[in-house]
């Protein structure tokens, strides 16, 4: 019986134009999001790649310099794009997709398209999440909201309830048809989203398909979600129309006004520092020590002395090492511990704005799908995190490499240059994007609320067909 | 626990012994301080068509709805083929069919579609499309309109694809509520004639109007309501018109 009601509902909604328009409206929209997105990804990638080879190449062939110079002289470091930011492009028009790695700074990425892009394409913008999390609950709203109000108001809910249909299956019928009408625009969509995807693929890095299916699962997680609450305010609001009312009001606080109250509750809860005062934290830092009181003289003071004693010497050309590599190894250590310290602070509230994010999807469903999407995409602050981490190792690793080498191979005071010998020492840098059992495990929450957003809407579906009554 | 059950249905099963396949009994329904039905007895009998008359507000719309198990009676019993009403109301919907004063069905489906649909959720037994069709047929129903949208449908074609309905679900007992309002007399009279056809295949039915006419045309019995009770019980082959309307407008003033 519940599949007679289903096949038709679906059917009532295969025939309403509106619904035809509507549903080829958003395939529309989703199908070019995808498609644009792909062309982004792959023009993107393609850059990467080009620049990451031509970076290494430009390494390799800097000629013969000190090594000192060579760590000035540095590499860049691209952020690979994930294949499922065609879906969700996240933070990283925020975060930027390079960074350069040099002696004594951990410097900022660089290339912000929010940053360098007109104002108004902040606005503009059309992602397929844009698509799935703004229009597609807006398209499920104008399906279902008199789904059962008109059931009443028409008088069709007497010729149901007077042929002995029960409420509750009257119920799941009515789910499963709109979600079957639904069907209708999400399965194309999803056939063009995998062609893109397999399309993305080819271009740069494999897709995951436990990502793509844990992508697709809190999808239909918010759609079932956004379905139960269409459903729950047709069954107890007075009059389609009150439906319609009630029904946009909540799009609006959801789709449009609960992002941007949750970034202005997260950033008052959590500041981030102006990039300004960031960058004078760290200088300060560098320059008089982390406690305040060390400035930079004092310290190589410190170092030299404690050189000294440990080889037994009095001066520095006495040392059997070069003291000018020990010394650049120990200032790179010292910052690394100032910005471990900064990064590490400035991280700590970015993670802390997030979770203020994803707790506030207890109130709306899509702060948590938000986040649950960016994180299966690859494109959270999490993911931009873990790349900035991998960056920044390798940074450390090349100062390493190259201060090691005038400790060991050069005397203190004498000219010291080196060529492609030393350079191809340092290892061409490969980024590991996390693996999605840590990205599950920190968007579980966000699961967790979808799948109680269901549950919720699902049974105050269920208790108000329970009390809905003819007319 | 089942046994009881089994024995309590075999015991109210057994009140239908005499045929009569609705019964009410000193039922009365309030809302609040308001008594809409006010200890009403009846009963009718398998191939039986009885009409309840009276006037706005006497109580026929709310009986009805006591015998589709809307309404629960604040007192007294109704049942349907001899079954409570509120504790058994799946069966009993599923013995009956209801003809509302406007037969709302779904516009953008068909009268077939609706027809199928409505069959299917009614628990008769499956019938093809083909069987359907020729109900829709038996019923009055042009051929050339069983597939047109029911958006474009008059009244009285939608009362057909309800009486469809009826004999689709196989259902033994009928209830309508003032089904000819509206109603030009060419197909008030279709209408009346498609009663009969099912009265004679032994189906119960009770029909709330206040159209004295089409009550003494096509009812063997009248019950007459006002203010919630049933004021007088008339076997229609006794009376004329013109003794009705008297009787009818005697017991208004009263």
């Amino acid at each position: 019986m519940i599949l007679t009601i289903a096949r038709k509902e679906a059917r009532e909604i295969w025939r309403d134009g509106r619904f035809r328009g509507g549903a080829v409206l958003v395939a529309g929209l989703l199908a070019v999001a995808l498609i644009s997105g792909w062309q982004n990804y792959a023009d993107i990638s393609a850059s990467h790649t080009a620049a990451t080879e031509a970076t290494w190449e430009r390494w390799l062939d800097q000629g013969e310099k000190n090594p000192h110079s060579a760590a000035h002289y540095g590499v860049y470091a691209f952020k690979p794009m994930t294949p499922l930011s065609l879906v969700d492009q996240g933070v990283n028009a925020y975060t930027g997709v390079f960074t350069w790695l040099e002696a004594h700074n951990q410097n900022p990425f660089e290339y912000r398209p929010a940053q360098d892009g007109p104002a108004l394409a902040r606005f503009g913008q059309l992602t397929a999440s844009t698509v799935l999390q703004l229009l597609v609950p807006l398209l499920i709203v104008l399906l279902g909201f008199s789904a059962i109000t008109a059931e009443r108001e028409s008088g069709t809910l007497r010729l149901l309830l007077g042929s002995g249909v029960r409420r509750r299956t009257l119920a799941a019928g009515k789910a499963a048809g709109l979600a079957l009408g639904l069907s209708a625009l999400i399965v194309p969509a999803a056939a063009v989203g995998a062609l893109a995807l397999v399309l993305a693929a080819d271009v740069e890095h494999g897709v995951s398909v436990s990502r793509v299916v844990m992508l697709a699962s809190c999808y239909l997680l918010y759609f079932g979600a956004v379905l139960g609450m269409t459903l729950a305010v047709s069954a107890w609001a007075r009059s389609s129309r009150v439906a319609l009312l009630s029904l946009l009001a909540l799009w609006i606080v959801n789709a449009l006004l609960s992002p941007r109250l949750a970034s202005d509750v997260a950033r008052s809860l959590h500041p981030l520092p102006s990039a300004e005062s960031f960058r004078t934290a760290i200088n300060d830092e560098l320059r008089n020590g982390i406690d305040g009181h060390s400035p930079q003289d004092t310290r190589q003071q410190a170092l030299r002395d404690s050189v000294l004693a440990a080889y037994g010497v009095d001066s520095i050309p006495q040392l059997p090492v070069n003291y000018a590599g020990i010394s650049l190894q120990a200032s790179e250590e010292y910052a690394n511990r100032v910005y471990d310290r900064q990064f590490g602070e400035l991280a700590d509230r970015m993670r802390a704005q997030e979770a203020v994010h994803r707790t506030l999807g207890i109130v709306t469903p899509m702060l948590a799908v938000r986040s649950a999407s960016m994180g299966l995409s690859g494109t959270d602050v999490f993911h931009h995190e873990h790349f900035v981490h991998a960056a920044e190792e390798h940074r450390r690793l090349i100062q390493r490499i190259l201060n090691g080498d005038i400790e060991k191979n050069s005397r203190f005071g004498e000219t010291y240059t080196v060529g492609p010998e030393v350079w191809s020492q340092v290892p061409e840098f490969t980024y590991e994007p996390p693996v999605l059992a840590s990205v599950l495990s920190k968007e579980a929450p966000s699961f967790m609320i979808l799948a109680a957003w269901l549950l919720l809407t699902g049974l105050a579906f269920g208790l108000g067909v329970h009390r809905v009554a003819p007319e | 626990m089942s046994h009881m059950i089994t024995a309590s249905l075999h015991e109210q099963q057994t009140a239908a012994s005499a045929n009569f396949l609705l019964t009410a009994d000193s039922l009365v329904k309030e809302y609040g301080s308001f008594r809409a039905v006010d200890g009403l007895t009846l009963s009718v009998a398998a191939g039986e068509i009885y009409c309840l008359l009276g006037p706005n507000g006497a109580g026929k719309s709310t009986t009805i709805n006591c015998f589709l198990g809307f309404n629960a009676p604040t007192s007294g019993t109704v049942r349907v083929k001899g079954l409570d009403v509120q504790q058994h109301a799946v069966e009993t919907k599923r013995a009956l069919a209801y003809i509302p004063e406007l037969v709302n069905l779904y516009r953008n489906l068909t009268g077939l579609e609706n027809l199928e649909y409505l069959a299917a959720l009614g628990g008769g037994r499956a019938k093809s499309r083909s069987e359907l069709t020729e109900l829709l047929n038996d019923a009055g129903l042009q051929a050339d309109a069983v597939n047109k949208r029911v958006g474009e449908y008059s009244k009285g074609m939608r009362q057909k694809v309800a009486v469809a309905l009826a004999v689709a679900k196989d259902a033994e007992v009928l209830l309508l509520d003032e089904p000819t309002s509206g109603l030009d007399p060419k197909a008030s009279n279709e209408f009346s004639a498609l009663l009969g056809r099912l009265r004679d295949r032994g189906v119960a039915i009770l029909m709330a109007t206040h159209d004295l006419f089409r009550a003494r045309e096509t009812g063997q019995r009248v019950g007459i309501m006002n203010r919630g009770r049933l004021v007088r019980e008339l076997a229609t082959g006794d009376i004329g018109h013109a003794d009705l309307e008297r009787i009818y407008i005697e017991h208004m003033h009263d």
